[in-house]
């Protein structure tokens, strides 16, 4: 209790200093005047622009001294109030813009990050699975086949509609000779061995390939999935349109969100693969499996919980990446939301505007990690005592 | 073999590891029997083999390095060679030596104590429970019903053993492994640990295998014992007989190490001297022959196989209480060394 | 567990099988050799560039033999082919390298000297100076990165040494945490502490006895900072807000990435996407060989 409420105050004092120095940044490297007004700004002789300048200055306030702007500034914004925009007359004001514009960018992140569980987590139990060892779903029980047969359907899926049917083909006899494989490895030497070097190069696959989403840019991999899955193959809308139905949207978000989804998952994969190798060396890993649990079971039951700290750590942590990312996203993609709007803010001095994202971005990472904190008692109940 | 008392049979069992320096042949050619409602005591040093041997038995060690070959019946069943997935929990359950770490930390004890019910004894959500506080009761738990929804580190060590207890004879097993259930703990829970397995095996009438490294703990709860030392049987024989006629060295210097109340603390504890073999380059002939105040220049050379008068089975060439065997250990001490090199001080032998 | 003292050395934990585990000899592995490989040549085409018989980068080849109307596909001429106003694709590629490698190493330069710094001292000290830092530190992580190097590159002019200087001072936060956390943990060692006990001057312990051993992790902190650096710098030039003059990874990119040149000339944006991909995976690659080859844990990504 006590460490929660110092970690408060914490916050707190932290996201006053992230928002103090914004402040005097904007304002000192600015020149809020001349945004708000452009060139008439220096126009000091002409009545007209001196009343223009006079008024601007009340109604942004900007003859006071500099601390006490801040001060009412940051009254307001705790209010909800984020002020006026120095761009477009001002219209919408900042909150309205923010209103408008955040709830997508949310579900855009949102979709990013549970698409990244989504993946991480049944990848990440797989590439750790082998070192658990021990066949306990046979080549004939509906536990392998099941899963085996729609991995077999989507990548022959996949590779046909990318590599044409030739390859459609051969990937199709690929998946039936393993399945073979599979029935006669009990039996047959040559097919424990092709199924045993199947799985290495899959796990060596797989580790590779993790180690690529890690290493590609977001913007190139935007570019990459855009044109790969909506120009050539046409699976996906191409431009996101803030008027069409909910479902349509969200359809249309997919790709972006995939984009964001794709590194972020290649990370937990690694993390949360090294923690279950580390849990399934554990007793109580072994005590399970003596009372005869099923190794999926193990695995998810038993295992995953207790080997998923770092990944929520770095889930809170990868937030703040996100939000880079978003703001490349949400350009490339054409979606508007907070990302766009920095950009374009930032592109038209409209410093409130900015401000207030760079508040909310902080806020919003301080809250998220704070509550990754909290879920840490969640999962282990060691913690909360 | 064809008994039908017998429920686990095991012969020339052998568990080799391969490893970077080559293979570790860590059990030896194992062979033992295993009544119904019977217990069978394992003792060694560490490292004798005793956990490989009974984790490999039970298939729990999955590991593509791992070479096991042989023959072991359970009641009628080859095991070797084949996934023993329907064994685990149903038919043999298995209890582990450090109750700290056995149990899931970020799972209730309930949740732990009915995975196997519901899996093995198709048991619904309030069968389950009500059975659940009836194993917690069996094993000596108060406050049952609390229990199932306290975590593990709410729970001293003896209580987690106790847990475990229940969950492993939650799916009504057959035979109970026992590794070493009581090294973990203090020696005043320990003994009551014991008995408490004991008192169960009685009662439930399933055979246990009891493994430990304390050759009296063994004494008095084990129907049979089997010697181990570096992966090889060296003596097998019912427990009275062990102790009242044994015949093995190893066995005997394994005895002179127990405590014993008999004797001042301070005159005992003759530990023995040396360290195990290496699994990977075995020393040639009786593998305990370079620690063995007995041995001579043949054992070196020839392995002994175990072997002896009806069910007390040997393998040495200089057994303890025979004529051969006192005068070659006289020899050594006349020596003052054995024909390995191992000095001997006559004061620290008894 | 079951460590056996007589076998020379712990064989396998007894335990669940880490079916890979065993002793697995620390090499850096050929992979690693084959990344430094790749950086080597791509900062060697980028310093050569301007004497490798390349063409000129901002040159249009416009229908020399009649080809018609740009972008060509790659062929003879123009080996990875040309953009949408007939210029070589390679040789913008190289050029492009030019000021990506230099943001990227400068960037990371800045902020290990001033990070490292700030990082190794408040580690050795501790104290006040060490709680402000901190804070600092920690109000500066606190900031959305790409939106501060925006708004810092939005404020100023965008030359080379601007956008260095900013995706420098970003890096000052990450870098000052790890040299400060291992610069404590060193100060703690007995080398340093009989060094202390024996009077030496903290400035001669710092230099002589701390920082050979923070380089350490760092050196593998600066293959993964160059890397991120050269992501975030084509990050601001996707958005429009790179270096202004001349050409980047992420502007390549960015004019290859319309809708329109993607359906004509793919080629324009994926062969910069390829060597930013290399580049960015050799690096993030050696640098994580190095970090497991040193064993630095407060690193993993
Ligand atoms: N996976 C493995 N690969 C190679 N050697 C192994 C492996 N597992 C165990 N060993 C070796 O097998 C030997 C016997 O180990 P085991 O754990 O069975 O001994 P133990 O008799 O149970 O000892 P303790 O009393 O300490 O439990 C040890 O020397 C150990 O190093
Ligand atoms: S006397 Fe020989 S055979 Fe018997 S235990 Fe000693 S060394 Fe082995
Ligand atoms: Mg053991």
């Amino acid at each position: 209790m006590r460490r929660s409420l110092q970690r408060l105050a914490m916050v707190v004092l932290l996201l006053l200093a992230v928002s103090m120095l914004t402040f005097v940044a904007m304002n000192v490297l600015g020149d809020p005047l001349f945004n708000i007004l452009g060139p008439i700004a220096g126009d000091t002789e002409n009545p007209e622009s001196i009343a223009k300048i006079e008024a601007a200055k009340a109604q942004y306030y900007l003859d006071k001294p500099l601390p006490e702007r801040y001060v009412r500034w940051l009254g307001d914004f705790v209010q909800g109030d984020m002020g006026v925009r120095f761009a477009s007359d001002g219209q919408p004001p900042v909150t309205g813009l923010i209103k408008e514009r955040l709830p997508r960018s949310l579900v855009l992140m949102g979709m990013a990050q549970a698409m990244a569980l989504l993946i991480a987590i049944p990848w990440g139990i797989s590439s750790a699975a082998g070192s658990l060892g021990g066949v306990d779903t046979g080549p004939r029980s509906w536990r392998f086949l099941v899963p085996f047969a729609l991995k077999a359907t989507a990548v022959t899926y996949f590779a046909q509609s990318l590599f044409g049917s030739v390859v459609g083909v051969v990937m199709l006899s690929w998946f039936i000779a393993l399945l073979l494989a599979h029935q006669f490895a009990e039996t047959v030497p040559a097919a424990r061995e092709l199924v045993d070097g199947v799985n290495k190069t899959m796990s060596g696959f797989s580790s590779a390939l993790s180690f690529g989403f890690i290493s590609m840019p977001n913007f190139a991999l935007a570019v990459s999935l855009y044109y790969v899955f909506a120009l050539k193959q046409g699976w996906f809308p191409l431009r996101y349109d803030a008027s069409d139905g909910f479902f349509t949207r969200m359809w249309q978000l997919f790709l972006p969100a995939l984009t964001l989804a794709l590194p972020g998952s290649a990370v937990y994969q690694r993390l949360l693969r090294t923690d279950l190798i580390t849990t399934l060396q554990e007793d109580f890993i072994l005590m399970a499996r003596a009372k005869g649990v099923s190794k999926r079971r193990v695995l998810f039951r038993h295992a995953l919980r207790p080997s998923m700290f770092s990944v929520i750590t770095v889930f809170g942590i990868n937030a703040g990446a996100l939000v880079g990312g978003a703001l490349v996203v949400e350009t490339f993609f054409g979606i508007p939301g907070i990302g766009t709007a920095v950009v374009e803010a930032i592109l038209r001095e409209d410093f409130p505007v900015v401000l207030a994202i760079v508040m909310i971005v902080a806020t919003g990472f301080v809250v998220l990690n704070f509550l990754v904190d909290l879920l840490y008692s969640v999962l282990d109940p060691r913690v909360r005592s | 073999m064809n008994n039908p008392d017998v429920l686990l049979d095991v012969s020339d069992y052998s568990v080799g590891f391969r490893t970077e320096r080559g293979l570790a042949q860590v059990v030896d050619k194992v062979s033992f029997q295993i009544e119904r409602g019977k217990t069978l005591g394992i003792v060694g040093e560490s490292g004798s083999g005793k956990s490989v041997l009974n984790r490999s038995l039970m298939g729990l060690i999955s590991s593509n390095r791992q070479i096991e070959s042989g023959s072991a019946f359970f009641a009628g069943d080859q095991l070797v060679g084949r996934d023993r997935q329907d064994f685990w929990g149903k038919r043999i359950g298995m209890i582990f030596q450090d109750p700290m770490t056995s149990l899931n930390p970020v799972m209730r004890i309930g949740r732990q104590l009915f995975e196997p019910l519901k899996q093995h004894l198709s048991m619904n959500k309030e069968q389950a429970s009500q059975r659940a506080i009836e194993l917690l009761t069996q094993v000596g738990i108060p406050e049952p019903a609390r229990r199932l929804r306290q975590y593990p580190h709410e729970l001293s060590g003896g209580m987690r053993q106790r847990v475990m207890i229940a969950i492993a004879l939650a799916g009504e097993p057959e035979l109970l492994i026992a590794d070493e259930p009581t090294t973990a703990l203090d020696v005043t829970v320990q003994k009551y640990i014991l008995d408490l397995l004991k008192d169960l095996q009685t009662e439930i009438g399933m055979s246990v295998i009891l493994i430990t490294h304390d050759l009296g703990v063994a004494r008095g709860r084990t129907d049979e014992i089997m010697v181990m030392y570096g992966g090889r049987m060296m003596e097998l024989a019912p427990s009275e007989e062990l102790f009242s006629d044994m015949s093995h060295p190893y066995t005997e210097a394994l005895f002179s190490a127990i405590p014993r109340v008999d004797q001042p603390k301070h005159t005992r504890l003759t530990p023995i001297a040396g360290a195990p073999p290496d699994p990977v380059e075995p020393p040639s002939g009786c593998r305990f022959s370079p620690r063995c105040v007995y041995a001579q220049q043949d054992c070196t050379i020839n392995l002994p196989e175990a072997d002896g008068p009806g069910d007390h089975k040997f393998a040495c060439f200089y057994p303890v209480n025979t004529d051969d065997g006192r005068s070659a250990r006289a020899a050594n001490i006349e020596n003052g060394q054995t024909a390995t090199g191992l000095k001997i001080q006559t004061a620290g032998v008894s | 567990m079951s460590q056996d003292v007589s076998t020379g050395g712990v064989i396998e934990a007894i335990e669940p099988e880490g079916a890979q585990a065993g002793i697995v000899k620390k090499t850096l592995g050929p992979g690693f050799w084959l990344a430094v490989g790749w950086i080597v040549l791509i900062v060697l085409l980028a310093v050569l560039a301007p004497v490798l018989p390349l063409k000129d980068p901002n040159a249009n080849f416009i229908d020399i033999q009649g080809k018609g109307r740009p972008p060509y596909g790659p062929s003879g001429d123009h080996w990875l082919g040309s953009d949408q106003d007939a210029r070589d694709m390679l040789s913008r590629t190289i050029y492009g390298a030019r000021v990506s490698l230099v943001v990227g190493f400068s960037a990371v330069a800045f902020g290990f000297t001033i990070g490292g710094t700030i990082g190794l001292v408040s580690g050795f000290v501790r104290g006040m100076f060490d709680k402000i830092t901190s804070f600092i530190m920690l109000v500066l992580l606190s900031f959305p990165a790409l939106i501060l190097a925006i708004l810092i590159t939005s404020l100023m002019e965008r030359s080379l040494l601007t956008i260095a200087l900013t995706l420098g001072i970003l890096s000052v936060a990450p870098v000052g945490r790890l040299a400060r956390s291992a610069s404590l943990v060193f100060s703690e060692r007995e080398f340093v502490l009989a060094a202390r006990t024996m009077g030496a001057k903290p400035s001669h312990i710092m230099l002589r006895e701390l920082l050979p051993n923070v380089l350490i992790p760092m050196s593998a902190l600066a293959l993964l900072g160059t890397a991120v650096a050269i992501v975030a710098e084509g990050g601001l030039a996707f958005l429009g807000l790179s270096v202004e003059k001349g050409s980047t990874w992420g502007k390549l990119i960015l004019t290859g990435a319309q809708t329109r040149q993607l359906e004509e000339a793919p080629w324009i944006a994926f062969v910069p996407i390829t060597a930013l991909f290399l580049t960015v995976m050799a690096l993030n690659f050696a640098g994580d060989r190095l970090r497991e080859y040193f064993d630095v844990r407060e690193l993993a990504l």
